[in-house]
């Protein structure tokens, strides 16, 4: 039994059948679609260039023998019993996971149908239908989902202003230097971008959403509230599985409830490398799913992967591999910060343990294997471009 | 139908464990030299396209380096996910060294 059919669902279920398991799969979801991607919502899906996003092929579920079940809510669980509520009725499981995600986070006194926010396909969908040129759009929120839909409704002719309370976009994520980077890239391509701005409130007026801040008022005719997510466990909870901001779960995906497994944004993971994360990567997605069904059949298994994320910005790529909070001994940057073509690497004992790059797909995957094999690396071969990175780290 | 075999590099160029890109007929093509045995994939990844040979090869496995798909690079079947693969080329390697690929 596997409660939302986001990626990581999708990826649990394909991996117990992927490891030969030939028991009942039912795969629950309360959005109308099969699994879907969703980065794509806020770049290519928004823009309408992406001409499919669905996870997997719509055959592939019958072809599985993967019951799915959209438009769907779980509303109870009684763990002792084995029996969830899905729509009304109990069900009965050997083994359960919860792949329930996120959900946007609402600001109270913020809604309307000029008013949005972006986690669902549904949420896109209604978002680009105003996204036209002459619509001025302001973003409450310069964290990635907010500064990508900013790059997406720029390239579609949008006006558009970014409000963020912090001293530069992607600040929490990515640090001020970057996050300096970050605000010259989207005031070159036009954005509005005001930083240090407290939001207090919006009111509604004829010509639209009316923003309210510290600094004055922003009148707009679309607004986006990008103030990330939260993750709902009050089921959970409620039947007595351990949670904080997230079902919390050891390295292989287990609650500790027997017969319980959670994997995906609503999972808080004790990562064997970064200890407890509460991540919100597509990539921990599809893994967490893929090991939660490993050990959903008993398998000893642990999701020890670095990190991935990515972002796409305009024609820039920043990737990450690690996390970006994990203590270092020193930062080595390769390429130029200023000119937004970098990597840069942290290192602890003479060993890469992070690497973040803006448009280096090339140089971030070979520090990937330098951080994966786990070998010493020099900072000065780093630093140097002359190195190819795929070579480096066999000697000092 | 015959093949259609043109060649599109020397095997000494491509050391074992490792991978290229060339264009056969305006089309890019991976090729891999998995513990001596040659393939050739489109240079294209399944999942958006990307250019393969910006990832990794471990001598194993293809990793794309965008939102890293892993591929069996003997087979050029999905990894991660399972349900999705490499578009295979016919490929050989001729007497003298040269590796010739069909990419009709
Ligand atoms: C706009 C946007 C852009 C993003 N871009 C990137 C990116 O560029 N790179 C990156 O690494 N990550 C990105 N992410 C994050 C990534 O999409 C998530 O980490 C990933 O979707 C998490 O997958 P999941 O399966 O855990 O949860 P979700 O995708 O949230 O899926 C959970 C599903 O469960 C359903 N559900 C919840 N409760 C119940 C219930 N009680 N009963 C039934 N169903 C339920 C939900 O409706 C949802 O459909 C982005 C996210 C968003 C919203
Ligand atoms: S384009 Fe290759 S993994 Fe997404």
């Amino acid at each position: 039994m596997i409660v939302g059919a986001g990626v990581a669902g999708a990826s649990a279920a394909a991996t117990l059948r992927a490891e030969g398991f030939d028991g009942e799969v039912l795969l629950v979801g309360d959005e109308p679609d099969a699994p879907y991607e969703r980065p794509p919502l806020s770049k290519a899906w928004l823009s309408g260039q992406a001409p499919s996003i669905e996870v997997h092929p719509p055959e592939f579920y019958a072809d599985q023998s993967i019951e799915l079940l959209t438009g769907t809510r779980v509303t109870g669980l009684d763990a002792a019993a084995r029996r969830v509520v899905v729509g009304g009725s109990a069900v009965g499981y050997d083994a359960l996971l919860v792949a329930t995600g996120g959900q946007a986070r609402r600001l109270r006194g913020m809604a309307g149908e000029r008013v949005h926010h972006l986690r669902t396909r549904a949420d896109s969908d209604r978002l680009r239908a105003q996204l036209v040129p002459g619509e001025r759009l302001v973003v409450l929120g310069a964290g990635f989902v907010g500064c990508e839909v900013a790059a997406t409704a720029r390239s579609l002719g949008v006006d558009v202003t970014v409000l963020e309370m912090a001293g530069s976009p992607l600040e929490r994520a990515l640090g001020p230097e970057i996050g300096g980077v970050f605000a010259g890239i989207h005031r070159d391509a036009g954005v509005d971008l005001r930083c240090g701005v407290r939001v207090d409130a919006v009111s509604a007026a004829d010509s639209g959403p009316v923003v309210h801040t510290d600094r004055g008022t922003v009148e707009c005719s679309v607004l986006l509230v990008a103030a990330g997510m939260v993750r709902d466990t009050g089921i959970w909870e409620a039947a007595g599985v351990p949670c904080d901001d997230g079902v919390l779960v050891d390295a292989g995906c287990r609650t500790g409830v027997p017969g319980v497994f959670a994997a995906g944004d609503v999972a808080a993971h004790d990562h064997p490398r970064y200890g407890r994360t509460r991540v919100e990567h597509h990539d921990s997605a599809v893994r967490q799913g893929a090991i939660a069904a490993q050990a959903m059949l008993g398998r000893d298994v642990v999701h020890d992967q670095p990190h991935w994320f990515w972002s796409d910005q305009y024609v820039h790529t920043v990737q990450s591999c690690g996390a970006p909070g994990v203590a270092v001994d020193e930062t080595v940057v390769r390429g130029r910060i200023d000119e937004a073509s970098f990597v840069r690497f942290g290192l602890r004992d003479g060993r890469v343990v992070s690497v973040l790059g803006l448009g280096r797909p090339r140089e971030v995957m070979a520090g990937r294997k330098l951080l994966l094999g786990g070998h010493p690396v020099s900072a000065d071969q780093l630093r140097d471009e002359s190195v190819d990175l795929r070579r480096a780290g066999v000697r000092r | 139908m015959t093949a259609n075999w043109v060649p599109a590099l020397e095997l000494d160029e491509l050391w074992e464990g490792e991978m290229t890109a060339v264009t056969v007929g305006g089309t890019s093509v991976l090729l891999v030299n998995v513990d001596g045995d040659v393939r050739a994939y489109r240079n294209r990844c399944p999942h958006q396209e990307w250019a393969l040979d910006e990832g990794d090869f471990d001598g194993e496995i293809i990793t794309c380096s965008r939102h890293l798909w892993e591929f069996d690079a003997r087979s050029g079947a999905g990894r991660n996910p399972a349900t999705c693969s490499l578009s295979v080329f016919p490929c050989r390697v001729d007497e003298v060294g040269m590796i010739h690929v069909d990419v009709r």
